[in-house]
């Protein structure tokens, strides 16, 4: 079989080229916008995805995991006597106002009060071990190195959290938050600058490990509902991670802006792409219509365009993941939250090809023009 | 299904190509056709019949507008009669959808036009093997048959060179091999030489004229380039959408036999 489809694009490439670059970057915007929605929002969830805990228990409908309220310590009894739970240790959340010292003015931060042991669970992706141990100084602070210019503040400098004096010890990387500044202390700083008297020292959540975190769904359902322990909810890692940057995505309207955005993406990348396609197409006009009067039918010159219209796409696309991943690279090394993942960047490749597959469908019409008796002339 | 099976199969869904006294195998009847643009309506044919024999040449020629390329269209089954009938090698072309349309073209039907119309992406090979890739040849047939019908046209040693390093003659040559290969019963040429200076013109229209002589082929030519009245072996002269004479030369000029260089 003559590979017409394939040694026309080699052939003709200038022409097709246009094409090429519109799926190319039609498909880039796509996974560049997920990558920053994902990681943008995931950020929401840093606290539940830096950490190793499997069981999370909070406050009931706690919809984010910076809208926790204060609960019972005592549920880590209830907790460590369930045989499926390992380890158990709390996290303080403490909303706060920062006060640096070269006069940058209030900034409001999160404190994350965690248990700064090597084997402890908060932040242990987060922080590796030395600099979690630094927190065991009294009033030691860590940050990420990102808000370093918002705080004011260098390694080593010292500053005020709600009236109260703290050290920075360290900067760390993957803490930026959304909304607001994360400031990671031991659990005695975070309670120390608690200056809510309703919360009284009482822990935002109890995390825990369990022997088996394939069980973690079981143990949540079988911990839920026990009488004595005032109001609680236990959900899984993931679950509350999903929650929470569900929660940021919808109910801030910027989920939807995001949906919004991806749709005149696909449609202006689509309409471009089809134009092109149908510009390259309509190119061979008087020979597609030479075939057509020799008896090939016009469902296999159909075919022709299809196929011309995947390989386009395929060029395009490769095109796009060769600068996608050095915009990517750009991007990290900026700190700017990106995050993909393999489903998010095969959705985007289908939605491409999709793109690819209309175009191509559209990009047919022009072979309606290839009436051979339109070459009698 | 193998490309020889295939090959014979194709063959015996038409007469047998090769030879004559078996009357014409392309007939008109009656055949009307009018053209409306706006409101002005044209009638191009009214109440054309004909009857064209196979193994020969058929010139038929006359002024630009006189109808001669909607008769060809007509008669090669690319558009259909307003009124009439036209009967392909005892098919009824008014009788068949589009898709059995395209069917018997592909099995029994070349084209020449004008304009060349090669993909310019293609090697003068692969022009000629497309089409018989969509006879469902095998690959060997297809490839066998391709250079068989480039070195008929004298372009075996040029085969392998794309459009764009091929004179205008050699382009025609190529189109006319590619029309060839799928070894049709009716090979129909508009303005063939048209394009083309003496010596190519004299060139195409002698390879056309052979092709006739030696496959049998009903070979319907359509042109208004009076050097060609001397190869055909009868001249339909049209004006007005009517046939005003049908004459067969008394000594056509044989085709050069063998290849041409």
């Amino acid at each position: 079989m003559v590979a017409l489809a394939r040694k026309t694009l080699l052939y003709e490439w200038r022409r097709f080229l246009p094409a090429m670059v519109a799926i190319g970057f039609a498909g880039l915007l796509q996974l560049l916008q997920a990558g920053l929605v994902l990681g943008i929002f995931g950020s929401a969830s840093v606290y539940i995805t830096g950490s190793s805990a499997d069981l999370w228990v909070g406050y009931p409908g706690t919809q984010s995991v910076n809208l926790g309220r204060a609960i019972n310590p005592d549920l880590a009894m209830l907790l460590r006597t369930d045989p499926a739970v390992v380890q158990v240790e709390p996290f303080y959340w403490v909303d706060a106002d920062w006060r640096g010292p070269r006069g940058t003015g209030g900034e409001s931060v999160f404190v994350s009060g965690i248990d700064p042991r090597a084997d402890a669970m908060m932040f242990s992706k987060a922080l590796p071990p030395a600099l979690r141990a630094r927190l065991r100084e009294p009033d030691a602070v860590i940050i990420d190195r990102a808000d370093i210019g918002k705080l004011g503040v260098q390694v080593g400098d010292s500053a005020a959290i709600n009236g109260q004096r703290v050290r920075v010890v360290g900067v760390a990387r993957g803490l930026r938050a959304l909304g607001g500044v994360n400031v990671v202390s031991s659990l005695d700083t975070a309670r120390e600058l608690d200056i809510d008297p309703v919360d009284a020292g009482r822990p935002t959540y109890l995390v825990a490990r369990l022997r088996d975190p394939a069980q973690a769904a079981a143990v949540a359902a079988r911990l839920r509902d026990r009488g004595g322990f005032g109001p609680y909810q236990v959900w899984t890692a993931s679950d509350f991670a999903r929650r929470s940057v569900l929660y940021w995505m919808l109910d801030t309207g910027a989920g939807a802006g995001v949906l919004f955005l991806a749709g005149i993406v696909f449609l202006v990348g689509a309409v471009i792409t089809s134009q092109t396609l149908m510009g390259a197409v309509a190119g061979s006009t008087r020979e597609y219509a030479t075939l057509n009067a020799l008896g090939v039918g016009v469902a296999k010159l159909r075919w022709v365009v299809l196929e011309q219209a995947f390989w386009v796409s395929a060029l395009g696309l490769l095109g796009a993941t060769v600068l996608g991943v050095a915009i990517i690279a750009l991007a990290r090394s900026q700190d700017v939250p990106v995050v993909l993942d393999v489903p998010i960047t095969l959705a985007c490749i289908v939605l491409a090809l999709g793109l690819a597959a209309i175009s191509g469908l559209v990009a047919m019409r022009s072979l309606r023009r290839a009436d051979p008796a339109t070459l009698l002339r | 299904m193998n490309g020889v099976a295939m090959n014979e199969a194709a063959m015996s869904q038409g007469p047998a190509s090769v030879h004559a006294d078996r009357g014409p195998t392309l007939v008109a009847e009656g055949v009307c056709k009018a053209f409306i643009s706006g409101r002005v309506r044209t009638q191009v044919l009214d109440g054309l019949s004909l009857r064209i024999e196979p193994a020969e040449l058929t010139l038929i020629s006359g002024p630009s507008g006189c109808g001669k390329s909607t008769l060809l269209a007509i008669l090669s089954g690319l558009q259909p009669v307003d009124r009439g009938r036209v009967t392909a090698l005892g098919s009824d072309l008014g009788g068949l959808d589009l898709r059995a349309l395209e069917r018997f073209r592909l099995l029994h039907t070349g084209f020449v036009f004008q304009g060349f119309n090669l993909f310019s992406a293609l090697s003068a090979l692969e022009q000629v093997e497309l089409p018989l890739d969509y006879l469902g040849l095998g690959r060997k047939e297809s490839r066998y048959r391709a250079v068989q019908s480039l070195d008929e046209v004298g372009l075996r040693h040029r085969m392998r060179l794309r459009p764009a390093e091929l004179s205008g003659g050699e382009k025609q040559r190529v189109a006319i091999a590619r029309a060839l290969a799928k070894q049709p019963d009716l090979l129909f040429a508009d303005e063939p030489t048209s394009s083309l200076d003496a010596a190519n013109g004299q060139m195409v229209i002698d390879i056309l004229h052979r092709i006739a002589r030696t496959h049998g082929t009903t070979v319907l030519c359509v042109s208004h380039d009076p050097r060609l009245i001397h190869h055909a072996d009868r001249v339909l002269a049209m004006e007005d959408g009517r046939i005003l004479s049908d004459t067969r030369p008394a000594n056509p000029v044989a085709p050069l036999a063998g290849s041409t260089p």
